[in-house]
């Protein structure tokens, strides 16, 4: 048998070059299994933890909102979410139609949340629905086999215990848009995150908001949780106790039920906001869940502006109310005093224009007193006109802060705007409108013309008035409390004050007695705003009726309703400031809210209209309706 | 027969017994860990019910045995009687082969499997026996007529023999097995020798046919070519594999996670963990030192198989015995080479350690003829 013959080959040379091929090969693998293990081992190390470790947020339970009793305004209550992993779907598109289909939504916004990607871990839920129904949970669970990767959650959600109550200086919550998410402002939120989007709810989001905790759960490569590696607790947000009084507030939200306009009750000697309604009003509830472009148009479209917070944003002019700090100015500047006298006839002469005072059979002969208690115009066109705009510029501006916001910090604020010659000259184009004519001087002093002020600055204003000069910053948070009880920040019991005024005390006591007169004496223009007598507790205050420039200048009820007013009237401890737009006359339809106000601060039970103080003392007035 | 000669024990090799039994342990020890189920009752064979917590692992050690058994006889089989058969062997193999393109069972998109009532086999483990029988009996029956090294004209029917099942098998498809076999009959010619220059031409003749070859490919076999270059490209694909197994293997580390602490292998991440990914199992649990005492063992059972071929006194035995050789060397390389990302995914097994048995027996089978070559050396001295 030849082949099992010696072989002819050097067998054992050759069995080494075979040996030294397969050392090489192995060598090979080793060094590959060295590259891999120990040069970039660590970072394989990392990727199998990644792999096996799911990130689950928790998220923590916004801190709650409380009135300065320590009431709560607004708290948390569990919610449904409905999440989706699409990673467990075979179909997330599929699964998604059938999810809008059970609950009877449009498919197709859905749809658009499954693209929207952000910064997002594999199997990490992806937020569909927010807030639903206890009745849409049970149909979901009902049919969930149609669903694969649809989970429910039960997260934390706002619960407005008193529905809109001071819904403008709440705020509300809701989804962080993209664009925040890419401002730095809101490094470290994911998207699906809610967050404070207006009001105290906004401005106080970093405190409220408390810490997301987090979960590692094990999962295998099917995603199902086999485990948990370590879970970090979330923290819950801090509470923020704000200035409002709850009570304050409902009355004030009342009585702005059916109108547009705004209340604002402010404690004038430490700046504590304890009331400020807007209307027409939002519900915050309602961004809990999705809000519907219909909704949301409602929100933002037309004359309603119900986002719009009519305190701080609102600019009216003041009317009749800026009277007083006309007189302020024409007193301090002595360009007037007290006792001299104008004749009213009912209307005043400039050139060739007629200036017409409200009651057009006139006042007659009248002092500052009597000039502010029925609301002259004619006394202040000859005051303002002794007076010139700029120097009712410099006392309103520059030393009552009115045309400056206020820096309440929640949400933005209109500046309002007082006018000057200087500013003409620097607003108006043509030559011809930079110059200030004495005419326009008039309206001015009465509080009409280019002026407009904001409600809380009228509080503001006049508040330096009656708390002896004092022109104090409003605050509406009294303290930040964390979940475990430390303060983080509370308002000094000091109120943060802009400036003292160098009045003279003399001319500030005239004008409160003057503003006293608005609502006792029986021609005042006020009295609607007084308390009954037997409590003891009288009231100052300055109606106004600010005439709005309007193509149907026929209609009378085009006015904006003004009254501000303080109380008691010898220690002041709440001025209000009430606005009705396009109410008409500020006796009658601002008064009246600010003395409900009143009387809930002092704790006398609602008096019907006829028994207010005035009409019992002259039960045959004669109820002129006058233009004041 | 050839009775059994008393000196045939002498020339037993316990070099290869020993690396022949302990890698196969070792293999248990990790299936034991990459099969576990901690709720596994494991119906054994569909006879026994046995309450052991991996039945890949206990499978296996039953595979074992009977692969011992199979080796024994390998071993008593006398080297002549390969010789004698090994046309039959090979045209048997072939038949069968056949018979799997015309009614093979389809499993996972391929025909690989004869269904035999109950009992799955696999014609193309036959055939790798029946090509490295029939190689070594051409190439030993034809040596290079100048004596030294092959020109092309003799290397016609050699590679006729190895073509015809390896189309068959990349048929099926199998790639692995049929680039296996290839590497397993060109490795014998070449250990003969081949001509410098046929060598050169051969070489670029397959490079030119590279191309319309690829296109011959099926797409995901493409795929897995393609995704070898950048696994990351398509993680959640055909990537999927090597990524995750690369994850395994780099996350070992130096000294591993530990024993069945591997989070790749016991959650599931990796993909077929008992079977073709064995060795990532490996990797990740005993680390880098775990590895390379694997590769050291192989290295052990390829000195111990080479000494055996070169202390052969006839080609036939020789070419035999380094058959075999290739044929574990080349399984070892493609497999572990492809779990660390070095080669495509083409679904070879690790020889010992992967968890099946047509594998288990196939091998062993040839490493008992092996062992019967050692056995039988002094027997056929040249007359």
């Amino acid at each position: 048998m030849a082949s099992f013959e010696r072989p002819s080959l050097n067998v054992n040379s050759r069995a080494w070059i075979a040996l030294g091929i397969c050392a090489i090969c192995l060598f090979v693998l080793a060094l590959r299994l060295w590259h891999l293990q120990i040069i970039n081992g660590h970072v394989f190390r990392d990727r199998s933890e990644n792999n096996r470790l799911r990130m689950v947020y928790v998220p923590p339970p916004r801190g709650l909102i409380l009135d300065r009793n320590g009431e709560v305004l607004v708290r948390n209550r569990p919610s449904f979410n409905i999440d989706f992993v699409t990673e467990d779907s075979p179909d997330p598109e599929q699964t998604v139609r059938a999810l809008a289909e059970i609950t009877g939504q449009p498919a197709d916004p859905l749809i658009e949340k499954l693209t929207r990607q952000g910064k997002r871990r594999m199997y990490e839920p992806k937020l569909m629905l927010r807030d639903v129904s206890r009745d849409l949970v049970a149909k979901i669970a009902a049919q969930r086999y149609r669903l694969p990767g649809v989970i429910i959650s039960v997260v934390p959600a706002r619960d407005y215990i008193h529905g809109d109550l001071a819904a403008h200086a709440i705020g509300y919550i809701r989804e962080i848009s993209g664009e925040q998410l890419k401002n730095p402002l809101y490094a470290g939120y994911r998207m699906g995150d809610v967050i404070g989007q207006y009001g105290i709810e906004a401005k106080y989001e970093r405190y409220l908001q408390g810490e997301r905790g987090s979960q590692a759960v094990i999962v295998n490569a099917a995603g199902n949780k086999i485990g948990e590696a370590y879970s970090h607790l979330a923290l819950p947000g801090s509470d923020v106790m704000l200035t409002l009084d709850r009570r304050l507030q409902e009355v004030a939200d009342r009585a702005l039920v059916g109108r547009r306009g705004a209340v604002v009750a402010m404690d004038p000697t430490t700046g504590d906001i304890l009331a400020m309604a807007a209307a027409p009003r939002f519900a915050p509830s309602i961004f809990t869940s999705e809000v519907s472009k219909e909704a949301w148009a409602d929100l933002v479209d037309g004359k309603e502006n119900k986002l719009t917070n009519r305190v701080t944003q609102g600019v009216y002019p003041p009317g009749s109310v800026f009277k007083i700090f006309v007189a302020a100015a024409a007193l301090s500047e002595g360009v007037v005093t007290p006792q001299e006298r104008f004749f009213c006839p009912g209307y005043s002469m400039f050139g060739t224009r007629k200036f017409r005072c409200h009651k057009h059979s006139g006042h007659g002969s009248v002092d500052l007193y009597e000039a502010i208690v029925q609301s002259c115009d004619v006394y202040f066109y000859m005051v303002g006109q002794r007076l010139g705009v700029d120097r009712i510029y410099q006392y309103a501006h520059d030393l009552f802060e009115f045309g400056e916001p206020t820096e309440l910090g929640i949400g933005d604020e209109s500046s309002g705007l007082i006018p000057s010659t200087a500013w003409k000259a620097k607003y108006f184009r043509n030559p011809e409108d930079k110059k200030w004519y004495p005419g326009e001087t008039l309206p001015v002093s009465i509080g009409q013309g280019a002026i407009t002020t904001t409600p809380l600055q009228i509080v503001r204003g006049l508040s330096a008035v009656v708390n002896g000069g004092r022109v104090v910053k409003p605050r509406i948070v009294r303290k930040v409390v964390a979940s475990d009880g430390r303060v983080l920040e509370e308002t000094p019991a000091a109120p943060d004050m802009v400036r003292k005024l160098d009045l003279d005390p003399q001319i500030l006591d005239k004008l409160k007695r003057s503003m006293v007169g608005v609502v006792e004496d029986k021609r005042g223009t006020g009295h609607r705003a007084g308390l009954p007598e037997i409590h003891g507790i009288s009231v100052g205050g300055k109606t106004g009726t600010a005439q709005v420039a309007s193509r149907e200048s026929g209609n009378k009820s085009e006015d904006h309703a003004w009254f501000a007013g303080y109380a008691p009237a010898d220690n002041p401890k709440i001025v209000v400031a009430a606005l009705v737009e396009n109410g008409g006359h500020g006796g009658v339809e601002a008064a009246p809210i600010a003395q409900d106000v009143f009387a809930a601060y002092f704790g006398i039970p609602d008096p019907p209209p006829e028994s207010k103080a005035t009409l019992k003392k002259k039960p045959a007035l004669v109820v002129e309706v006058t233009r004041d | 027969m050839t009775s059994l000669d008393k000196r045939v024990f002498a020339h037993f090799d316990w070099g290869l017994a020993i690396f022949t039994l302990v890698i196969p342990l070792f293999g248990l020890v990790v299936l034991f860990s990459a099969g576990y189920d901690a709720e596994g009752a494991v119906n054994l064979f569909g006879f026994f019910k046995v309450n052991f917590p991996s039945a890949a692992c206990l499978k296996q050690a039953v595979y074992l045995l009977v692969g011992i058994v199979v080796m024994g006889l390998g071993m008593a089989i006398p080297t002549q009687t390969f010789y004698r058969y090994s046309f039959f062997l090979y045209g048997a193999a072939l038949l069968l082969l056949c018979a799997v393109a015309g009614f093979g069972v389809v499993v996972n998109g391929s025909r690989r499997w004869l269904d035999l009532g109950g009992f799955n086999l696999q014609p193309s483990e036959f055939m790798k026996l029946g090509l490295i029988v029939t190689m070594a009996r051409v190439l030993s029956k034809r040596p290079p007529r100048d004596g030294v090294s092959y020109r092309f004209s003799e290397l016609v029917i050699p590679g006729f023999f190895i073509a015809v099942p390896m189309v068959l098998i990349a048929k099926q498809p199998d790639l692995g097995t049929a680039l296996s076999l290839g590497i397993v009959g060109v490795g014998q010619i070449l250990f003969v020798g081949v001509r410098r220059k046929t060598l050169l031409a051969i070489v670029l003749a397959v490079l030119a046919l590279a191309y319309p070859a690829w296109e011959m490919l099926h797409d995901y076999q493409q795929r897995r070519i393609l995704v070898l270059l950048d696994p990351e490209s398509d993680p959640k694909g055909s990537g999927y594999h090597i990524t995750q197994s690369k994850i395994a293997v780099g996350s070992g580390e130096l000294f591993g996670k530990g024993y069945r602490q591997g989070t790749q292998t016991q959650l599931e991440f990796l993909p077929e963990h008992t079977t073709d990914f064995v060795f990532s199992v490996l990797a990740e649990e005993w680390g880098f030192v775990g590895c390379l005492l694997l590769l050291g063992l192989f290295f052990g059972l390829f000195v111990s198989m080479l000494r055996i071929a070169s202390r052969t006194r006839d080609t036939f035995s020789c070419l035999l015995a380094f058959g075999f050789t290739v044929q574990i060397f080349a399984h070892v390389v493609i497999n572990i080479g492809m779990v660390i990302g070095l080669m495509p995914v083409v679904g070879i097994p690790l020889p010992l350690v992967s968890y099946g048995g047509s594998s288990m027996l196939s091998i062993l089978f040839g490493l008992g003829i092996v062992q019967g070559v050692s056995m039988r050396k002094l027997q056929y001295r040249p007359s």
